[in-house]
């Protein structure tokens, strides 16, 4: 087991910098997920982790030890890849032994030792099976037993589930988890479905163009988004955000929000925040977090769309600029072109600076 | 209602009728389609064996006075395959061949491996080498063999290389010696025939997944583990091709090894074709060129079954 230290991590492709700069501490035994779209740094920041690349500038540690110059097959980091690089040509004793064998273990120890893993992960039936013809699942667990032989302090894990398809995802998600406890070791996640980030992992670093945007548990992620990126990024759908400007009123400082009118006056500790900056704001909030109350108390928004998905209805407001979505429990009875009026939840409400794009906190 | 039914149903049983008879119809066009081309393969392979079969059990030879159809005048049974088996120039011919393949093909295999693992990574100015590389395959095997002959003569660049290295002028007469001159016509071999082995490698070597040999490294596979672990295994198929190309091709050996030495000095780099060449156009007995060239395509053939039934089984596995 072993914590990670990224310090200022930078990593430059000729002109195209992938990373801008990353600093990062992971626990150990913890669970963290880098998540973000394509093209934000994650997968790069992995394999800088496994030694596949070697940073422009900046430090890895291992614990204590700088891990700069130390080659990928020296790092005692397990690496899981996205369509698990099983050897297909090896039966999948032969593959759970691979890395034992390279090392010139005792046919003894390796047999012992492979015969552990494999009862470990259920695999003994499989063992003497050609990996090429395993199911998903198998091969996620071979692809697991392959690195898990090693004892590997560090585990890296570069997007495992984005070639299974939706349903036996969310059984390999739970087959992930369990592994992870079952083996406690530091796990570093790379996916780009917040829904894998949220249920795995203990703490989420959500990352944008190269840039390290939040790291928090995932509930800290949803509710405290730190800038405009995560709050639309984090959630299905992400939060709406209405741009406006604060004004006074008799009930408390609002935002107008121009043609939709004010909102709710905000709860004080932020207010006085809101007050102190002045200029443009994001106000936001959760379409999870939206009651219908009587006209007059919240933002009239005309339905301009109703997607109606079983357990939830997912109501579209507004268009362009000031477009919002609502999710309620039930069908709440809305047709497109009626117009609904809608007051977000009060602890739910996050004021973002406009042009900074940075969360405004109470305090 | 039912009578429209009906109708439908009728319809139905006359295409289910008519079917055979389609299919029959579909066959007879498909037989008038490839009659072309099936005279043509009769008579470009069958016709052509069926005629050196014959010819072989004879004495026949363009000498005779007559044509070949005559020749059964001239039958003399298996004399010509007895004969064959107590000819040593044929079966010091076929040693000698055996000999260049067994150097030649490995050396080539050996060459074009390591230049395809140079190749599989990038270096500076790896294009141009990558052109230059490929060059002796595209000379005409004519002109490659002339341009040897003018190497390795005892006045050639060959010696005047070994000179200026030595130090002492060396005037080693290559060509005119029996165990020299077959090195020569190797390493002519060599150099025209690396560059294709070393084109089909590199498509295999490319071919070898990245994230497999990635993950070997990660496991603590050092760089000669990784080749014999992961990429030769999954090499294998295109591997066989290779040789099987280069063994098949260069059994054949001739045009290069027939300008540079003529097969000489004596018989020293007689191979099998070149004596059959001589046979021909020397000795003039048909007959029992053509009970050495079957000889030749029967062995040939059967070595070729045995690769092809090992490329099926490599080839079941997949990469």
């Amino acid at each position: 087991m072993s914590t990670i230290h990224l310090q200022n991590l930078v990593k430059k492709f000729g002109d195209f910098t992938a990373l801008k700069t990353m600093d990062l501490a992971i626990a150990d035994g913890e669970f963290m997920a880098l998540l973000g779209p394509s093209g934000c740094g994650k997968s790069t920041t992995m394999n800088m982790i496994a030694g596949m690349e070697e940073p422009t500038s900046g430090k890895i540690l291992f614990g204590d030890r700088d891990m700069a110059g130390v080659p990928m097959g020296r790092r005692g980091v397990g690496f899981v890849f996205q369509n698990y690089a099983i050897f297909t040509h090896m039966s999948v004793r032969q593959n759970l032994a691979y890395g034992p064998k390279m090392r010139g273990a005792a046919k003894a120890e390796i047999d012992r030792r492979v015969g552990t893993i494999a009862e470990m992960l259920q695999l003994t039936p499989l063992l003497d099976r050609k990996a090429d013809r395993l199911s998903v699942n198998i091969l996620q667990r071979v692809a697991i037993g392959r690195s898990t032989i090693m004892e590997p302090a560090i585990f890296l894990l570069d997007e495992p589930l984005s070639n299974v398809d939706a349903a036996f995802r969310a059984v390999m998600r739970t087959e992930l988890k369990q592994l992870q406890r079952q083996f406690r070791q530091t796990m570093v996640y790379v996916t780009h479905d917040q829904l894998e980030a949220m249920t795995m992992a203990d703490r989420i670093a959500v990352m944008d163009h190269g840039i390290l945007q939040q790291v928090g548990t995932p509930l800290e992620v949803y509710n405290d988004p730190a800038n405009v990126f995560v709050a639309r990024f984090i959630g299905a759908p992400g939060m709406n955000l209405l741009k406006g400007r604060p004004a006074e009123s008799d009930r408390g400082l609002v935002i107008d929000l121009g043609p939709l009118g004010a909102t709710p006056p905000l709860p004080a500790g932020i207010a006085d925040t809101v007050r102190r900056a002045r200029g443009e704001v994001f106000y936001g909030f959760r379409p999870e977090q939206v009651t219908l109350v009587e006209s007059g108390s919240g933002l009239s928004m005309p339905v301009s769309f109703v997607e109606r998905i079983g357990a939830r209805t997912i109501v579209h407001l507004g268009e362009g600029e000031t477009a919002v979505k609502a999710v309620f429990e039930n069908d709440v009875g809305l047709a497109i072109g009626q117009t609904a009026v809608i007051a977000p939840a009060e602890p739910s409400v996050r004021v973002f600076d406009a042009a900074a794009g940075r969360a405004m906190r109470a305090g | 209602m039912s009578a429209v039914n009906v109708a439908i149903s009728e319809d139905a049983m006359e295409a289910v009728l008519a079917k055979p008879a389609l299919r029959d119809e579909g066959a007879r066009l498909g037989f008038r389609l490839t009659l072309p081309a099936q005279i043509l393969v009769l008579f470009i392979a069958l016709f052509p064996l069926l005629m050196q079969l014959y010819i072989s059990l004879t004495d026949w030879s363009p000498l005779s006075g007559f044509g070949w159809w005559s020749a059964w005048s001239l039958w003399n049974s298996f004399a010509n395959y007895t004969d064959l088996a107590a000819d040593a120039r044929f079966w010091s011919a076929l040693k000698r061949t055996a000999i260049v393949m067994i150097i030649c093909v490995p050396a080539e295999f050996l060459l074009g491996l390591a230049l395809a693992t140079l190749f599989a990574d990038e270096f500076p100015g790896k294009r141009i080498f990558y052109s230059i590389l490929l060059m002796p395959m595209m000379v005409v095997p004519a002109v490659a063999g002339y341009m040897f002959f003018m190497l390795f003569q005892s006045g050639g660049p060959v010696n005047d290389i070994l000179s200026a290295i030595s130090g002492m002028p060396v005037t080693i007469a290559w060509l005119s010696d029996p165990t020299l001159a077959l090195i020569a016509v190797m390493v002519a071999d060599i150099w025209q025939w690396t560059p294709l082995m070393f084109l089909i490698l590199l498509a295999g070597l490319v071919g070898v997944p990245e994230d497999q040999i990635k993950a070997a490294t990660l496991l603590g596979a050092n760089p000669w583990q990784r080749f014999v672990t992961i990429v030769l295994p999954k090499m294998k198929t295109i591997i066989i091709i290779a040789l099987a190309i280069r063994v098949i091709e260069n059994f054949k050996i001739f045009d290069t090894l027939y300008i540079m030495t003529g097969g000489g000095p004596g018989v020293a780099t007689e191979t099998i074709s070149v004596y059959i060449y001589k046979v021909t156009t020397q000795d003039l007995i048909w007959g029992y060129v053509a009970a050495i060239a079957l000889t030749i395509l029967i062995v040939l053939s059967i070595a070729a079954v045995f690769a092809m039934k090992r490329m099926a089984r490599a080839r079941e596995m997949p990469v």
